[in-house]
């Protein structure tokens, strides 16, 4: 009889360990949604490079000060390999912020399907701020294919070519070639044995030519953008970048390798400020690196990405940009709503400038006299500015990174290798499109 | 009624067990083989496709492509791992000076992360700057495209591997070695037998069971190759080192096609099996 008291008391005592532990953990989960709903608070999650968390901070400050009823609370992304990895996952498990100031274009369409996004385009305003702020074509760019806009576009970083001013001064050029033939000329003037041991150790590009999908963003996808003046990949979900300028890209590409102006290796070293080669792609995020690092002397100045012919001119280029959004777990989308638009005023636009050096997607940003002292204090700066009202941003596809991969593959397989021509590279990689949007 | 006890008891100490068995083993292979029928993409609700996954695995180049790349890679890695185990466990078997410095040396690779050595063989086998080619220039030789090769690179990948793994083996074949009986050694000497002979009569067969063992550690090893190949070439170039481990995690994880990613996996899961199964019965026959 004892003994079964014991036995008892022991599967009770199991029995609450067990319930305990359960309600611990279930508390662990809730605790971040019971906050919530306690408190009336928005949680941002910015991303989490130092320049923009101290953005986000100054920018969360000011509006925590004008608006204390609806405090913001301020969370860089997750530490992840991507932030659409975090979004992903944050969307699955229902944890995702009430905005996001990280949003990649090219995810959206994937976090649309996902149910994750408020479509932006139901608050009332939102017509009036984005005419205001946008070009048409830059809100065409981020519609969705249900006709939604679920992103405010907010920044970008234009692709353009960082170049060696006194490389090309020495080639007998006061600036960076603008077409095909005359680029590749001035490679054959770059291109060179300088110690004269031989080997060749000055190139005229440097090209990352490893096939991770992203990379194709800063040599095919800019330069088919330039080459085609600014058209799609992917229309209404069908290929149309089976075209003559996808095709004269690869054959740039192809003979810049072939000529050998561009290098087929990796470094580990900065090739740039190495001096290694006269120019490579970037955005306005390596000004502030090149100023930390440059040897005394150096000259740099950035210029479009060079095209096929004139009839390109002036060159579209990709404008890697980053947009805001609202998630639908949001328990209050009309106040993270207003806090999307304080972050895209035109104070919080020149705050993007001076602290992040990256430029707003704002129309007449060159004209507004807001800006100007800072453009005049950073010229290098407003070159990108001059190139952001010629940029385009990727398709809405959720296939997308699947497509640039199919294209990467053909890339280097044509380009790097020559074992296919051009035309057959670009045939295929449109075909392995096809088949992933069937 | 004391049985019972006993049987409850046994219940609850195996119930742990039982509860990961089911939780991280028996559900995730219950629910891939569900995956195999739908496709899912995590985020939005499966969709039943039938044998869809399995029509498009039969005619996806690149997983042939990627399977072909592991078998090239084993077909390297596994008789170069093994006979350089062997090799150093005999030696280090032997009475040198300094043996518990190179059996410590040799073992160290192994407790390295695959991450960390990725990066510095990254490094050694750098095309411009590498160190090895620029010992291949000091020596007058010209620099060899060790991984921007398509027919260099696997093999240089198979090479990192070996220097990584090799330590483990060893100590394997040094476990063997030493329960190798000495009588059987003094009977080969009073038979006048030589040491290649002994070794070959004496060491080897008494051996048998771990080769076994190091064939078929080394063999999964060798299938589940990913770390080197996402670290150090992405698959590349040419899809040269697409390794079909990373050919999976890039559907599963890249493009968020999970059904058709758990179709690799279990094709995979198959091949492993089959060549297991085939090697075993070959290195136990032979021996």
């Amino acid at each position: 009889m004892s003994a079964g008291n014991g036995n008892r008391s022991r599967w009770r005592f199991a029995m609450l360990a067990l319930v305990a532990g359960v309600a611990i953990f279930s508390a662990g989960c809730q605790r971040r949604s019971v906050d919530r709903l306690v408190q009336h608070k928005l949680v941002y999650w910015p991303s989490a490079n130092p320049q923009e968390i101290e953005l986000a901070r100054d920018l969360v400050r000011e509006w925590n000060r004008l608006h204390p009823e609806v405090p913001v609370e301020m969370q860089p992304v997750p530490e992840s390999q991507s932030t659409e990895e975090v979004l992903l996952a944050a969307i699955a498990g229902h944890t995702t912020p009430d905005v996001c100031s990280n949003i990649w274009p090219g995810a959206v369409a994937q976090f649309v399907r996902a149910g994750g996004l408020v479509p932006l385009d139901t608050f009332p305003d939102f017509d009036s701020l984005a005419t205001s702020r946008l070009h048409a074509g830059v809100l065409n760019q981020v519609r969705q294919a249900d006709g939604h806009i679920y992103e405010m576009p907010w920044k970008m970083n234009p692709v353009m070519l960082e170049y060696n001013v006194k490389m090309f001064r020495e080639a007998g050029y006061s600036g960076l070639p603008a077409l095909y033939d005359d680029f590749l000329e001035a490679g054959r003037r770059i291109t060179a044995d300088t110690n004269g041991d031989g080997r060749i150790d000055r190139w005229l590009m440097y090209v990352d030519f490893r096939v991770k999908w992203w990379t194709r963003f800063f040599d095919f996808y800019a330069f088919y953008l330039a080459a085609s003046r600014g058209q799609a990949l992917v229309k209404n979900r069908q290929v149309i970048f089976e075209n003559p300028a996808a095709v004269q890209v690869f054959r740039f590409f192809r003979r810049g390798f072939d000529l050998g102006f561009f290098p087929r290796s990796r470094f580990q070293v900065d090739v740039f400020l190495m001096g290694y080669v006269a120019c490579h792609p970037t955005g306005p995020w390596n000004i502030a690196h090149v100023e930390k690092f440059k040897p005394p002397g150096f000259e740099y100045d950035y210029a479009p990405i060079p095209v096929p012919d004139s009839s390109c001119l002036p060159p579209v280029t990709y404008g890697d940009p980053k947009d805001i959004a609202i998630f639908t777990t949001t328990r209050w989308p009309r106040d993270a709503w207003n806090f999307v638009k304080f972050l895209v005023t035109r104070e919080a636009d020149l705050k993007l400038l001076r602290v992040c050096s990256q430029i707003p997607v704002r129309k007449g940003l060159l004209q507004d006299s807001l800006y100007a002292a800072y453009f005049q204090a950073h010229p290098k700066m407003q070159r990108f500015a001059e190139q952001a009202a010629h940029t385009r941003g990727v398709d809405p596809v959720p296939e997308l990174k699947e497509i640039f991969d199919a294209i990467s593959h053909e890339f280097e397989t044509c380009c790097l290798y020559g074992h296919k021509s051009p035309e057959q590279a670009v045939h295929d990689a449109a075909e392995r499109a096809r088949e992933i949007l069937e | 009624m004391r049985l019972s006890h006993e049987n409850r008891a046994a219940t609850w100490m195996t119930l742990p067990y039982i509860l990961h068995f089911g939780l991280f083993m028996a559900y995730p292979l219950v629910f891939s083989l569900v995956l195999v029928f739908h496709k899912w993409d995590v985020f939005t609700p499966m969709q039943w496709v039938g044998l869809k996954n399995l029509v498009r695995l039969v005619h996806d180049d690149w997983f042939f492509r990627a399977i072909w790349n592991t078998l090239i890679f084993v077909g390297i890695h596994i008789p170069l791992q093994i006979a350089l185990a062997l090799f150093f466990a005999v030696l280090l078997n032997s009475r040198i000076r300094g043996r518990g410095f190179f059996r410590a040396t040799f073992f160290l690779p192994v407790i390295v992360s695959g991450v960390v050595v990725s990066f510095v063989w990254l490094q050694l086998y750098s095309y411009e700057n590498g160190i090895l080619n620029q010992i291949l220039l000091k020596l007058g030789l010209p620099r060899v495209p060790w991984l921007n090769s398509p027919r260099l690179a696997m093999p240089s990948i198979a090479i990192m591997a070996t220097w990584k793994n090799v330590g483990l083996y060893i100590v394997m074949f040094l476990a063997g070695l030493q329960s190798v009986p000495k009588y059987l050694y003094e009977a080969a000497d009073l038979d006048g037998a030589s040491a290649w002979q002994k070794f070959v009569n004496v060491t080897l067969p008494m051996l048998n069971p771990t080769v076994v063992l190091v064939v078929v550690l080394s063999t999964i090893g060798g299938f589940s190759l990913f770390i080197e190949p996402y670290m150090m070439t992405d698959g590349g170039p040419e899809n040269s080192t697409l390794s079909a481990v990373l050919y999976i995690y890039r559907q599963a994880f890249d493009f968020y096609r999970m059904g058709y990613a758990a179709t690799l996996a279990f094709a995979f899961a198959l091949i492993i099996f089959a060549v297991v199964l085939v090697q075993r019965r070959v290195v136990e026959v032979e021996s």
